[in-house]
């Protein structure tokens, strides 16, 4: 049973080799909602497991020692594959999965549930937005492979504003919860891990930046397209918002 | 493998012809405005379009949403619009009689809002458009399907093409982006004039030598991976490598100057530069590092050979063009399918499924999913078409799109040929309507004189300012306000010289950049104390020095960083308090005076002997440390220099006085020899030089005669005459030199101003001018000016020259040109952003104006030539009082005074052509802002203090910045050509005109557009359109009593 547990865990919170089996069923779901819930739901299930397991990180020591490296290695690995990822779906599932998987080092380092939970959010609301906003893209160009047509901020302005907000929060931006998360992952690890970590927001921010030449440059040559309405680019603006303002509190409460 | 000479001439010659149609790009230092197609300015303007957009990868006109825009605003004519349609629709053989073809383009034209109605698809035809119309689809059978492929991949993988580009669309290398970047590296490390502090090795070698002699050891090439040593060692020559080059890569003969073409034009900022370099014979760094387009092009195809080869090792890529012929030919689905996805024509929603299938690489599943997505494109790309043409039948009308519905598949095919080839021409269809529209206001708006009386009152002042549009809000101020007559000049007032600045380290050409001067003339102090540099220019040459060099930053800049903050924060905020102060410190350079008269063979040897004498005198003090200047008297310099010359023979009378050893002596005549260039090889060089110095009288008679004759001031002379030269001083600003004078070669109009003033006041000059029937008054003074156009200032010069009767009357002047100042400024200010009511306020729009030209963040600090559209040769009388907004090139000339023609043909090949290449200049920076034009300032870097580059390592941006061509993200020039007035009669226009080859080819190719308003033809104005002059029904006298009585002037002022 604590087997299953593990292997549960293993494969909501992404670890080598499972995420594998992650990004699989997320992307077998359809463009838009389904991914979005299920990119939202699936890691908090992952924790639930690390719940039901009742275990925390004690481990033998060297048992941890690499299991933290395990998890840096996978989390590197998302980020890294993520690099040559130009479909948007793909893209976010492979960001979502590297920082999903530091959930286990922040578990390890004996965070509190309800801070765990928090960092998961961290990185699966962003994602779901953005999977939202891929199907989004999707019914508008057919399809979300960034790069075929460039300049989309001049014709769709409101749309490419949210995916660009979405992807910083979901890249750790400073001021979003991530960044903190993250803050916290680099204080609590022993100084030996961080030549390990230091790489991670570079690769993210390697990969934001692929994203946004894709994304906001170039002149665009297709053809007349409909911007993302008002409304649902409020009710983004409002979630990301309320994001920022759970993660400033968070932060000062020590969540 | 060593080329006979003969095959090197021959790809020599290649590379020759190949850069014919690369503009040439000069200096920034001295920019000059030039039309980005004259290349290719043998061919008419349409054509030349075409094939600039294919060799510059550019746009040529506006985007038709623009044109619609320029319509809505009420700037197209639509009467030549729908004559453009007529007449194209006439020319076509298809015939739709269920069409009304005329309302189909009528439609298309203004209300479509595609970029392009017809899409470029390799699938579309009319039998698909006409299935989808339907609601069908058409197949293609699946046994044509690889023959199909194999005809679109020979139609995008043409052979001309450089080989790492068809690798680039097949496998989504960036071999072409990395192949630009090294060679701008490369470049920026030759050309490099003083920028860096550590400099190439070698340089003198020229360029591929040097570079050889880099590359071999360079570890940034090692590190890439990049095997250059093999390849460098095959082939000495730059042709031979070039020759080697395209052998290995299997590019056929017959296509090697289309390839070389293609090579050179991909950077053509660094290929006209190179290209400029490599003609400009009098360019100092073009002489010490050589360099020219042979060596640039050996340069880029070894590199581009080596990134072929990486990416062969690395990613299997071909390795050839025969290689990849074989790829297409053989695996068609697969070549297919890679060029869909990284050319970025794939359908998005099958973009990922390609890229998984290429990436895994198995024959069997892509050929699969090559056969299922051609459907799927021939679907889209003809249901796209399909969607568009019904949109456009529905906005003509009801029964267009029935008659869409009953097309039959060929003539399906005929209205899409219709329709493409109308698109293909529409740009120019949308231009000729603007002109058309442009050229009717300006018919309207000439002011036609009632009386052909020359005025008999003199002025108090007569001004002749430079052509340049921004001379014409200042010439009508200057009129307004009190007794001026103003004349229009080419701002070189047609005295071409080459100009050597006291201070300045070599010459500039100051004159149109198609003339070459013949005369030199040097400026020179006139105070006769020894020149002592101020400190605070000290002191900035030290804190430059330090800034230059490598190691100092690390010692200095605690020591004295805290220095350059004062300049920073005074220029960013209180910019012109900061100048004021500056200006103090810093110092002018005091009186000076031009040598303007020709030299003696006697003179010019006495200042030979002058200048060796001051530099042994120098060589004294540096090189002798315990001698005191005057410790040598002037018989031992003498002596030194005979000694020294090769003269005399034996010891020095000094060096025996001073006890100084035979070989201490032998060394110091060695050094003036080789370090202080006295010696007999610079003496013959002066010597020669020399003879360029100065005008004699009889060319300086003949410059002044025909400066004054040309604008047509040969009597009633007014006690002033000034000649205003123009500049533009700007802070921070890599652009500076282009807000500078056009006919000047992008310089500062004042030495010519100065050097025609001189000539003119000269008796001598009258007196031979008095023989040839120009008699100028003994009163009367030719005063040379300068105008600040980014301020509106003008600065009087050589005062302390004027006589001192004229002392009396010279506050009169000056109050009158600082109120033309302060209200052309006012009247400037709310188009550079300031609030409209500044033009009400002259003394603010003044000051504004002056902190724009003194702020050092200001990208925008005058809008220059920018809206420039007319150019009118004539007397003024035409445009006197008429606001022409700045717009306008105005040349005076009245051609009474010119029988022959010979004053015409000047202004038609000088002015006439410097006017047409700023326009174009201006033209096609706008249409295409980022290919022809130079994109944003923002972004721009100084690359080797001779150009500007995007980022930090990038083509040479040619063309002007989008800050000086468009607002707010739209043009603010309005780009059309020059419409050129001419005022003469029509058949002595003509032989003119037929005089100049070049200049028929401009009007005849339709470069400028001619109008000849016929004096002797009740000035009817005579268009020049498609080959012929038309008369314009707007004009003459007749037409303007009927239209506008009050355009008839009156008396004729």
């Amino acid at each position: 049973m604590i087997l299953a547990l593990w292997l549960l865990a293993a494969f909501a919170l992404p670890l080598f080799p499972m995420g594998w089996l992650f990004n699989r069923v997320l992307a077998s779901l359809p463009v838009g909602w389904p991914q979005a819930l299920a990119v939202l739901l699936i890691p908090q299930l992952g924790v639930a497991a690390l719940r039901a397991t009742h275990e925390g990180w004690d481990l033998p020591s060297q048992w941890a020692f690499y299991g933290a490296l395990w998890v840096l290695l996978s989390a590197l690995f998302y980020a890294f594959r993520a690099l040559s990822a130009r479909e948007l779906g793909i893209w976010t599932r492979l960001l979502a999965s590297s920082g999903l998987a530091l959930t286990w080092l922040d578990w390890g380092s004996g965070a509190t549930w309800p801070a765990t939970e928090v960092f998961v959010l961290s990185w699966s609301l962003p994602a779901a937005l953005l999977l939202l906003l891929a199907g989004a893209l999707t019914r508008r160009l057919g399809g979300a492979y960034l790069g075929l047509q460039g300049g989309l901020v001049a014709v769709l302005p409101r749309l490419t504003a949210s995916l660009t907000m979405c992807a910083l929060a979901l890249l750790a931006t400073p001021l979003f919860p991530g960044f903190f998360a993250l803050l916290r992952a680099f204080d609590r690890l022993p100084l030996a891990f961080v030549p390990l970590l230091m790489p991670l927001p570079l690769l993210w921010g390697w990969a934001a930046g692929r994203f946004f030449q894709d994304l906001l440059f170039g002149a665009y040559r297709g053809e007349p397209v409909t911007d993302l309405g008002r409304g649902p680019a409020l009710l983004i603006g409002i979630a990301l918002a309320a994001f920022l303002f759970v993660s400033l509190l968070g932060s000062g409460v020590g969540l | 493998m060593s080329l006979t000479l003969g095959e090197r001439l021959t790809v020599r010659s290649m590379v020759y012809v190949a850069s014919e149609p690369i503009p040439r790009f000069w200096p920034m230092r001295t920019f000059i405005h030039h039309n980005p197609l004259y290349g290719l300015e043998d061919r008419p303007f349409a054509e030349a379009v075409v094939q600039g957009a294919h060799l510059f990868h550019a746009r040529g006109y506006l985007s038709r949403a623009q044109y619609q825009a320029y319509r809505a605003q009420g700037k197209v004519a639509d009467g030549e619009l729908r004559g453009r349609i007529t007449a194209f629709l006439a020319a076509r053989t298809e015939r739709l009689p269920s069409l009304d073809l005329e309302a189909w383009l009528w439609e298309l034209l203004t209300s479509c809002c595609h970029e392009r109605l017809i899409q470029s698809g390799d699938w579309i035809s009319g039998a698909a458009v006409r299935a989808e119309l339907h609601g069908g689809a058409l197949a293609v059978p699946a046994e044509d399907l690889d023959g199909r492929l194999g005809m679109i991949l020979g139609e995008r993988f043409p052979k001309d093409l450089p080989v790492y580009r068809h690798v680039d669309l097949l496998f989504g290398t960036e071999l072409g982006a990395t192949l630009d970047d090294l060679l701008s590296k490369s470049c920026l490390d030759f050309f490099d004039e003083g920028q860096s502090a550590w400099q190439a090795p070698g340089r003198e070698a020229g360029f591929f030598a040097a570079w050889k002699e880099v590359a071999r050891r360079n570890v940034r090439f090692l590190l890439r991976g990049l095997h250059l040593r093999q390849l460098l060692a095959e082939e000495d020559t730059p042709e031979g490598t070039i020759a080697h080059v395209l052998r290995l890569l299997e590019v056929p003969e017959a296509v090697w100057q289309d390839y070389i073409t293609h090579e050179l034009t991909r950077m053509h900022g660094w290929a006209g530069f190179i290209r400029y370099r490599s003609s400009a014979k009098h360019y100092y760094w073009a002489r010490r590092y050589p360099a020219d387009l042979v060596d640039f092009l050996a340069v880029r195809m070894t590199l581009g050979l080596a990134l072929i080869q990486e990416s062969h090792r690395h990613h299997r890529t071909p390795l050839s063009g025969g290689e990849l012929a074989t790829l297409l030919q053989e695996q068609p689905r697969t070549a297919y399918l890679r060029y869909e996805l990284y050319g970025g024509t794939i359908l998005p929603a099958w973009a990922q499924r390609a890229e998984d299938a290429l990436v895994r690489g198995r024959p069997h599943a892509i050929a699969e999913l090559a056969a299922a997505y051609v459907p799927n494109k021939i679907c889209a790309e003809n249901a796209g078409q399909a969607k568009r043409l019904r949109l456009l039948a529905q906005a003509v009308g009801p029964q267009a799109e029935a008659g869409l519905m009953d097309l039959s598949a060929e003539e399906m095919d005929g209205l899409l040929a219709i329709l493409r080839d109308w698109e293909h021409g529409e740009g120019q269809a949308w231009l000729q309507a603007m002109e058309a529209h442009y050229i009717d206001e300006l018919v309207t708006k000439v002011r036609i004189p009632a009386s052909e009386e020359r005025p008999s009152k003199r002025p108090f002042a007569q001004a002749l300012f430079c052509i340049d549009v921004r001379s014409e809000p200042m010439r009508r101020r200057l009129e307004e306000f009190g007794d001026y007559q103003t004349y229009g000049i080419a701002g070189f007032f047609g005295v071409p010289l080459g100009y050597l600045e006291y201070g300045k380290g070599s010459e500039t050409h100051l004159c149109p950049a198609i003339q070459t001067p013949k005369n030199l003339v040097l400026e020179i102090p006139a105070s006769l104390e020894l020149a002592e540099e101020p400190l605070y220019g000290a002191l900035q040459h030290v804190l430059h020095e330090l800034k230059g060099s490598v190691l100092s930053p690390f010692v200095a800049v605690e020591a004295i960083g805290l220095l350059f903050s004062l300049g920073l924060v005074g220029k960013t905020v209180a910019p012109l308090s900061y100048h004021r102060w500056h200006d103090r410190l810093h110092g002018d350079k005091g009186v000076t005076r031009l040598l303007l008269d020709k030299l003696s063979p006697e003179q010019a040897d006495s200042v030979i002997r002058a200048v060796q004498r001051a530099m042994i005198v120098r060589a004294l003090a540096r090189e002798l440390p315990d001698m005191v200047r005057d410790q040598a008297t002037d018989d031992e310099v003498r002596e030194l220099r005979e000694i020294a010359l090769g003269h005399q023979h034996g010891r020095s009378a000094l060096a025996q006085r001073r006890h100084m050893s035979p070989e201490a002596e032998a060394e110091f005549i060695g050094k003036l020899r080789d370090i202080y260039l006295v010696n007999r090889a610079q003496t013959s060089l002066q010597m020669e030089r020399l003879g360029r110095l100065g005008f004699s009288v009889e060319e300086q008679v003949r410059y002044v005669l025909q400066a004054l004759l040309s604008i047509g001031l040969d009597r009633n002379f007014s006690r002033f005459v000034l000649l205003v030269g123009h500049e533009s001083r700007t802070e921070n600003n890599p652009y500076e030199s282009a807000l500078d004078c056009g006919a000047c070669g992008g310089g500062k109009g004042l030495p010519n101003a100065r050097a025609l003033a001189n000539m003119a006041n000269k008796p001598e000059v009258r007196r031979k001018l008095r023989e040839r029937g120009i008699v100028i008054p003994e009163d009367t003074w030719f005063l040379p000016a300068i105008h600040n156009t980014t301020t509106d200032a003008i600065e009087l010069h050589d005062l302390d020259l004027l006589p001192a009767r004229h002392l009396l009357y010279l506050e009169r002047l000056r109050n009158g040109l600082s109120a033309a100042t302060r209200h052309c400024a006012a009247q400037r200010m709310p188009q550079l952003g300031a609030p409209a009511r500044i033009a009400d306020d002259p003394v603010a729009g003044a000051v504004m104006a002056r902190r724009q030209a003194h702020d050092w963040s200001q990208v925008r600090p005058e809008w220059g030539l920018s809206r420039n559209v007319y150019a009118i040769v004539g007397r003024r009388v035409l445009t006197e009082g008429v606001d022409l907004q700045g717009r306008a090139f105005l040349q005076s000339y009245d051609y009474r005074l010119d029988p022959k023609g010979r004053l015409l043909e000047n202004i038609l090949t000088g002015p006439l052509v410097v006017g047409e290449w700023i326009n174009l200049e201006h033209y096609f920076s706008v249409v295409d802002t980022e290919s022809y034009g130079s994109g944003s300032k923002v972004y721009h870097n100084v690359a080797g203090r001779f150009a500007v580059m995007t980022g930090n390592q990038s083509d040479l941006r040619t063309g002007l910045p989008t800050q000086t061509v468009l607002k707010d993200g739209q043009p603010y020039h309005e780009p059309v050509r020059l419409i050129a007035l001419v005022e003469a009669p029509l058949a002595f226009a003509q032989r003119t005109v037929g005089r100049i080859g070049k200049v028929k080819a401009l009007i005849g190719g339709g470069w400028v557009r001619l109008i000849v308003l016929d004096p002797e033809d009740d000035y009817r104005a005579h268009v020049f359109e498609d080959g012929s002059f038309h008369v314009h029904p707007g004009s003459g006298r007749a037409a303007a009593r009927l239209s506008e009585p009050h355009s008839v002037v009156e008396g004729a002022s």
